[in-house]
């Protein structure tokens, strides 16, 4: 061992004299197993006495006597591949050397005998000899540390033992982790994804909630129970109906915009005055609970993002993940196994036909070529249209819904039939969001697209529909308000919002209890091929994603106009975790696509990063440039919402002013969008050399292992040659010796 | 859990704690899912040696492919008979804070079937043939193509097998073997 070697030092020259014998002793095979090689002369044998698999065979093959000496060598080889690898840390090897019982200079403190014995567990032996090493390690003489190193030893251990308990606590009380577990055995790491998403989504509303609890709720009831003098209101209409409206009693709740007062609160704590500028926290809290989503999502996608890159130039190794890592280990149910294995079947072909497909691709006739493009477009112009008309329906729902209200209303009718107007653009936008992903999984088959672009497209689409339908409700309910006498529009959009996660909420309900139920249960206790078609359902994947993120692309846009909009949201959150297991375990099938979880992971992000894009831009136009409404709210005589930020802005003192409407001008944001130019470019130009070494590099890889072949292959023929040569040789000392006895005799 | 807890000293705890990455908790869970396989032999000797068809009930070892193969690996007598401890082992691989040089390790030499040391076409046969199942079959000319195509992807030393370097190679960028590659105990 070189290191060993080094370490030493008495004599430069006898030390490396050292290593190297100790190199040759370890490195080259001794004369025994020279002997039994020469039987056979084969590169392939010959192969696997190179030191690179002789390291690997040290720890795997060779029987395990627990002298020095096999540690020796086992640990050598840890450190040489490591070197070869560049993975493990380089302690690893400083801990590997210092386990060699020579080097009695490199004795051990405590620090570095606890480091070993974390070491010990990574290494690939059984359980009894590393129980021998640790006692080992343990046996050696070693110094106590001392002073302040000491303490700082003992600190980091009691720091350690704190942690390794916290965390067990923490697994203790980790969310659904049964429920994680049980998916997980039935439909592997894929879908189990999906469910953690849902779990961050949950803890994501809880923080939202929690901010506007703290800021705005609490605050404004404090006030409320000071002076309770508005609470005159109480209507007694139909309860219910109102509960499931918005309106009524809940409309001057705290659940609404329009409740919350504009004034600055002041509270007398023990005789000092405190203000708390409602409506700039009011803002200041939108911006905020925007700003946290979306700095986690950006965090959460970059993850997966740079899972991504390292993964590979895109596809290089999409045969080897495939069949390395295509088992899902903690599958533990039979039928899923058997669906998992049709599911590799599948896709190992579907990733053959794709390579076949290339080839067509490349072989298209020209007339082929025109007709499938013509036919893209069509398909493409018809899902336009349809966007366009659910757009359409959307508008004029709402639009009727107004009219037959204001009607209702003039003419006394039925609360019940009030009751089904109001709900008519929610049902229309929940309609469609469930009936035209049919129509768009339909088309996509024409368009002779690769499987993986399919699953691709048709999510875009649908996240485009689902998106499209939001914008137009939000746009034609500000074109509502501006033409209509509606006191406090932000209000009513609160309650359009409300309406709308409660109709989808009610939704999800309706299809996994009471359509997709049933028919799972027919399609396993019916034994008719037709009624069963009718019935098995798979978990589509892209589809339950949608459902989270709309919902959770509603919250965002609501929780402005209806801040408890929040807390309702993290309790659908949390009971649509029930549902959709259900929908999951009881309802569906295993799919037959593979669903890989570090790509959905990043699917999911990029999703949720459109919506939120989608839920940013109306709002941010509303707060710079709708006049809220003049006769409630938080902002009710200012131009716009955003007004209050710049009239707060102007108070502050002078210094500070200056510096940010310095940042605000080209001087300053002209250079740093140059830097920042140059920053990319130089790291787009430092990938691309690195892109360019690491193909150098494989080339190499790749000429070194034909010399190597070469030289094996070689050394085989000379060994042979050798073997025959020393035949002869033996043959004519027998002759001779035969000659001699005879010339004797 | 009383029981358990009985059947280990202290000291053997804490052994298994620092030697596998479980807390001393997770070590008598393992326990008492071990012991879940055969009670009558667990309970009298904690350590007893289960025979492999006894390891194969295992659940997530039932349905696994390479159940027999994982059982022989962690196996300390090489036949597939696995006492506790062997056990414990494989939990403490499969675990989820085992890091992805350990699992690496251990992966190839599951696939390794023919112990060579080396992912040769055979053992790539091997792993596909079982990874698809006994129901599906591959034509003889996509197997090869499949098994081409691996090679082209993994083989960096085009020596038309997969040494120990190439498949940590494959392993550090794919991120799906580190969800794959695990169990929950």
């Amino acid at each position: 061992m070189s290191g060993g070697g080094n370490k030493k030092k008495p004599t430069k020259a006898q030390g490396w004299e050292e290593a190297g014998s100790e190199f040759y002793q370890e490195s080259y095979p001794t004369d025994g197993e020279f002997d039994a090689l020469q039987r056979d002369v084969n590169p392939k044998h010959l192969a696997t006495l190179l030191p690179s698999k002789q390291t690997r065979a040290a720890a795997t093959i060779r029987p395990r006597t627990n002298d020095n000496r096999t540690i020796r060598r086992q640990t050598s080889s840890r450190s040489r591949r490591d070197s070869t690898v560049h993975r493990r840390a380089s302690t690893a090897a400083d801990v590997q050397v210092s386990m060699l019982p020579d080097l009695s200079e490199n004795l051990s403190n405590e620090q570095t005998t606890w480091e070993e014995i974390m070491q010990i567990k990574a290494m690939p032996v059984p359980m009894s000899q590393k129980k021998e090493m640790k006692a080992k390690i343990l046996n050696e003489p070693n110094l106590r540390l001392q002073g302040y190193e000491q303490l700082n030893w003992k600190r980091r251990k009691i720091w350690r033992h704190f942690a390794s308990r916290l965390k067990e606590f923490n697994t203790k009380l980790e969310l659904w982790k049964n429920s994680l577990k049980r998916i997980e055995g039935h439909f592997g790491t894929g879908v189990v994804a999906y469910f953690i998403f849902l779990k961050y989504l949950l803890f994501l509303n809880l923080f939202i909630f929690l901010i506007i609890f703290l800021f705005i709720i609490l605050p404004t009831l404090l006030v409320n129970l000071n002076d309770d003098s508005e609470q005159n209101v109480t209507e007694t209409d139909n309860v219910v109906l109102d509960l499931i409206q918005g309106t009524g009693f809940m409309e001057r709740s705290i659940l609404f915009y329009g409740f919350y007062s504009n004034q600055t609160f002041n509270y007398t704590i023990n005789e000092t005055v405190m203000y708390y500028n409602f409506p700039l926290a009011y803002v200041c809290i939108a911006v905020l609970y925007f700003g946290v989503s979306l700095m986690s999502i950006v965090k959460s996608a970059a993850n997966g993002f740079k899972d991504r890159v390292i993964e590979g130039e895109g596809q290089f190794y999409q045969y080897c993940n495939l069949i390395f890592g295509g088992w899902d280990f903690c599958i533990h149910n039979e039928r899923s196994a058997g669906i998992k294995h049709k599911a590799i079947f599948n896709e190992i072909r579907a990733c053959l036909e794709i390579e076949r497909l290339v080839e067509m691709k490349q072989n298209r006739t020209k007339n082929e070529k025109t007709r499938l493009i013509i036919i893209r477009i069509i398909v493409n112009i018809i899902v336009l249209g349809t966007l366009a008309g659910c757009g359409c329906a959307i508008y004029y729902a709402l639009m009727f819904s107004k009219e037959k209200q204001k009607t209702a209303l003039e003419n006394n009718e039925a609360d019940f039939l009030l009751f089904i107007y109001g709900f008519i653009p929610s049902i229309t936008i929940v309609c469609s969001n469930v009936l035209v992903p049919f129509l768009l999984k339909y088309l996509v088959t024409f368009e002779k697209y690769n499987p993986t672009f399919v699953i691709r497209i048709t999510l875009m689409r649908t996240v485009l529909l689902r998106l499209a339908s939001i914008f137009t409700l939000y746009a034609s309910l500000v074109e509502i308000t501006e033409d209509d006498n509606i006191t406090c529009w932000e209000t009513f959009v609160g309650q359009q919002i409300y309406k709308l996660v409660l109709t989808d909420f009610a939704t999800h309900i309706l299809l996994t209890f009471f359509i997709n139920f049933p028919r799972a249960l027919v399609a396993r206790h019916v034994k008719n091929s037709f009624v069963r078609m009718v019935g098995e359902q798979s978990f589509d994947l892209p589809k339950h994603v949608l459902d989270v993120v709309y919902l959770q692309t509603l919250c965002w846009l609501g929780c402005f106009y209806a801040p408890l909009l929040s807390v309702m949201s993290f309790v659908i959150f949390f009971l649509l975790f029930y549902i959709k297991k259900f929908a999951c375990l009881v309802n569906s099938q295993p799919s037959s696509t593979i669903y890989r979880a570090s790509r959905s992971n990043s699917m999911f992000m990029i999703v949720l990063l459109i919506s939120f894009v989608a839920a940013v831009i109306p709002m941010a136009y509303s707060f710079s440039e709708v006049r809220p409404s003049p006769s409630c709210g938080p902002f009710r005589h200012l131009h716009s919402v955003w007004y209050e930020v710049e009239s707060t802005f102007y108070s502050t003192p002078n210094w500070v002013q200056d510096i940010i409407s310095f940042l605000t001008t080209a001087g300053f944001a002209v250079p740093v969008f140059l830097i920042l130019f140059l920053l990319l470019y130089y790291f787009k130009a430092v990938n691309s050399a690195n892109r360019q070494m690491v193909i150098v590099l494989k080339n190499q890889l790749v000429l070194e292992g034909h010399d190597k072949q070469f030289l094996l292959e070689r050394l085989s023929k000379f060994m042979k040659q050798q073997q025959e040569h020393q035949k002869r040789l033996r043959q004519i000392d027998v002759l001779q010796d035969g000659d001699t006895n005879i010339s004797s005799n | 859990m009383g029981q358990g807890k009985s059947q280990f000293s202290e000291e053997e705890l804490q052994d298994y704690q620092d030697l596998t990455y479980f807390t001393k908790k997770e070590v008598l869970y393992a326990h008492q899912k071990f012991k879940f396989l055969a009670p009558e032999k667990v309970g009298h000797n904690k350590n007893a040696k289960l025979p492999m068809s006894k390891m194969l009930n295992y659940p997530e070892l039932n349905v696994n492919p390479f159940g027999d193969r994982i059982c022989k690996v962690f196996s300390s007598s090489r036949d597939g008979d696995c006492t506790f401890e062997d056990f414990l082992d494989m939990m403490s691989v499969f675990s989820e804070n085992s890091p992805k040089s350990v699992k690496a390790e251990h992966a190839f030499r599951i696939f390794d079937f023919d112990g060579d040391d080396m992912l040769g076409m055979s053992d790539l046969k091997q792993v596909i043939e079982r990874l698809i199942g006994k129901d599906n079959h591959l034509s003889e000319q996509e197997m090869e193509h499949l098994i081409e195509n691996v090679l082209e992807e993994a083989d960096l030393d085009d020596d038309r097998a997969l040494s120990f370097a190439e498949f940590e190679h494959i392993i550090n960028r794919s991120s799906d073997f580190m969800n794959a590659f695990r169990m929950r105990l």
